[in-house]
């Protein structure tokens, strides 16, 4: 097994960079939309079969078992040639909090599944109530035998008709005193008769997100992962890693690069107003990279990022926005078409761009919510 | 305070070690204008390092003067621009014949209190560098009042004695360059400036209290706080890698938009959050009882100087361009 964190970073980048360019579907370049698995089923057993689906697990589990340095620069060429994620939900997030919480029994079992994509995974966490305040969340799973039995809603589930399991949040102790506590993390399987999955056109027409419903769903109790009552404190243990991922530039990036190359083929460039917004939002991008590189050299280091590193997402996905409103700008009279758009051997999907930096400001925790974080635990300022 | 900064070798920290600095760079330099900005000094710290050192050393690291202006015991003003009759800046027509100066200069900073000028004038073979001393005949400085109590200097030279220092084409490359590393200094001596007006303003907003609480515990203005501190720390972490980039690169043509990137940072941002902090203020940081004004006041200055947000955007973006284009 090869040790990766042995090798030079350099050496590491040009090793990544060659098997994506060499082995990564050319139509699958920069997505727009989020794949179902079968799309994608191919290049996943390429990845499969050179052990790299979970670059951040460690090698004992079938990872990569990556440092931090060498994470980032997977993580950045990934972005760079514009490799899709994949269905990377149970790489990213089940995986993680298995292996730290999960019993031996449970990683032999849930692991491997999860490599191979045996198992496709989505994650019921929000429910219509249960939005920015997640905790107030109300499904219930009540012990009954051998099972847990599951009552409720989750939303805004992405790609859960494509899923063959949920991980979620359920409250397991309504009578808790404080809301956070009387919660737990459950495994359970999509295909039975209590599972209902509606899928929810968005703005852009896509259809990745969708309600899920539980009425009388069972899971056996061996599924949950953790200590009863205690998911809360396990989910929010996992964040501290992925938070400097949501706050990457390679979205503003990649948006930039198409803006400019559409830009500059519609003339837009002769407008001096519109140089200088997009000299604006490109020193916007090399900036924001600056401070990105200062957090990644902190985890680096081996330190522990602190909560100001909400504010690379704040800043980048508010650019990101500006950047695709530049984009519907250029396109003048064509701002309010759909579908992809010519310019000399250029094609750019404007509208698609600019419906898709427009929820990034609302997942992953909206930037409100950011904000009274960064205001409370970095600034100190009072309640 | 000039002597201590000079025994902290802050003047000679970008003069290379063999020309009696420490040779550490723009980016340790930097840090030192950081420094200045956050206490407002009016030091003459940004105006040495980048333009008087930066010029002497590049054009005649030899001379006397760059020992005394490394040790603070001098400095030395460096005079280029012109005003054109508009009033607006104009090409330049100053001109230096038989070791006397004739013509004027403009937006001088640190004409007051200086031991002389560094001029760059046109000479008979091409552009010269000259120093002409304070108190020269035929010379007369116009003071213009500034925002920060500072002045800038309007010269004019009637026959005015001055020694050649440098001549041809390498000055106007010296110049250029030096230019470049001030304008640089001067975008961290407005992160360090901004910082400390963030600091002072977040102090505020935890201690003021209206309607029986800290007003920094009303959520628009904590968001506003959130805010002004992730523009703060997007230009520090622009601008110091800008100038760690400048410190590796040696092609004028690419370290002067490198430049002009950490200058449209800094002024955007100080722009930003010096006003933002006066509102956060509220009334008393509209009076002079409050230091806060006098932040902005400052940060007035040091965007004017050598070329605000918009002018450097444009300059960076043209660089941009003509890159792409010769590629």
């Amino acid at each position: 097994m090869t040790d990766w964190n042995a090798i030079s970073d350099v050496e590491f980048r040009k090793e990544v960079r060659q098997f994506f360019e060499a082995e990564y579907p050319e139509e699958l370049r920069h997505l727009p939309h989020r794949p179902k698995f079968a799309e994608i089923e191919h290049w996943h057993r390429k990845l499969h079969a050179k052990g790299w689906v979970a670059p951040a697990w460690p090698a004992e589990f079938g990872g990569m078992g990556l440092n931090a340095a060498k994470l980032l620069i997977f993580y950045e060429e990934q972005q760079r040639w514009g490799v899709n994620r994949g269905r990377d939900m149970g790489v990213q997030m089940v995986g993680p909090l298995i292996i730290k919480f999960g019993t031996q029994e449970q990683k032999d079992y849930w692991l491997p599944r999860i490599l191979s994509c045996e198992d496709i995974w989505c994650q019921g966490y929000s429910e219509p109530g249960a939005g920015s305040d997640l905790a107030n969340l109300r499904t219930r799973a009540e012990i009954d035998g051998d099972d847990f039995v599951i009552n409720g809603q989750k939303i805004w589930t992405t790609m859960a008709h494509d899923a063959t399991h949920i991980f979620m949040l359920v409250r397991t102790d309504p009578d808790a005193p404080k809301k956070q506590q009387g919660i737990s993390f459950l495994l359970a399987p999509m295909n039975q008769p209590g599972v209902d999955v509606r899928t929810i056109t968005t703005l852009s027409g896509e259809t990745e997100f969708c309600e899920v419903f539980f009425d009388n769903a069972r899971t056996p109790r061996e599924n949950l992962v953790g200590e009863l009552n205690k998911g809360w404190t396990m989910a929010k243990a996992l964040l501290s890693f992925e938070r400097i991922f949501i706050g990457s530039p390679s979205l503003a990036q990649n948006a930039l690069g198409q803006l400019e190359s559409f830009a500059r083929g519609r003339g837009a460039f002769d407008d001096p107003v519109f140089r200088d917004r997009f000299a604006q939002a490109a020193l916007d991008v090399e900036d924001h990279a600056a401070l990105y590189a200062r957090f990644a050299d902190q985890l680096k280091r081996g330190e522990t990022l602190g909560a100001d590193v909400s504010m690379l997402k704040i800043w980048v996905t508010e650019c990101f926005q500006r950047i695709t409103e530049l984009m519907i700008e250029a396109a003048g009279p064509d701002g309010g078409s759909i579908g992809p758009l010519q310019v000399g051997n250029v094609s750019v999907d404007v509208l698609a761009s600019f419906y898709k930096a427009r929820p990034t400001t609302i997942y992953g925790g909206s930037n409100e919510i950011q904000r009274n974080i960064l205001s409370k635990a970095v600034l100190g300022l009072p309640g | 305070m000039v002597r201590e900064l000079a025994e902290a070798g802050v003047f000679g920290v970008a003069v290379p070690e063999d020309q009696g600095g420490l040779g550490m760079g723009l980016a340790a330099g930097g840090v030192i204008a950081e420094e200045v900005g956050r206490v407002i000094a009016p030091e003459p710290v940004v105006l040495t390092i980048g333009l008087s050192l930066g010029l002497l050393r590049r054009l005649c690291p030899a001379h006397p003067k760059m020992a005394q202006l490394i040790g603070g015991e001098i400095s030395l003003a460096v005079a280029w621009q012109e005003r054109g009759p508009d009033g607006a800046l104009a090409d330049a027509t100053c001109r230096y014949a038989d070791g006397k100066l004739t013509g004027g200069k403009a937006w001088v900073v640190g004409a007051i209190g200086s031991l002389g000028f560094l001029v760059v004038a046109e000479g008979d073979d091409g552009p010269v560098l000259v120093l002409a001393e304070a108190d020269a005949d035929g010379l007369v400085i116009d003071k213009r009042a500034q925002a920060d109590g500072s002045s800038l200097g309007e010269l004019s030279f009637s026959g005015t004695p001055a020694v050649e220092l440098a001549s041809g084409g390498a000055v106007p490359t010296a110049l250029a360059e030096a230019v470049a590393d001030a304008t640089a200094l001067a975008a961290a001596e407005l992160v360090g400036l901004s910082e400390r007006a963030f600091e002072i303003t977040l102090d505020y907003i935890k201690t003021r209290e209206q309607f029986d609480k800290p007003i920094g515990s009303f959520q628009v203005i904590q968001h506003r706080a959130v805010d002004l501190n992730v523009i703060c720390e997007v230009a520090q972490a622009g601008v110091r890698e800008a100038l760690a980039q400048m410190d590796s690169e040696t092609d004028p043509k690419v370290r002067a938009p490198i430049a002009s990137r950490a200058k449209a940072r800094a002024v955007t941002a100080a722009k930003r959050i010096t006003r933002d902090a006066i509102q956060l203020h509220g009334a008393v940081g509209y009076t002079d009882e409050f230091d806060i004004g006098l932040y902005l006041n400052r940060a007035l200055v040091l965007s004017a100087w050598l070329g605000d947000d918009a002018y450097h955007r444009r300059i960076w973006f043209e660089a941009r361009e003509a890159e792409g284009a010769a590629q």
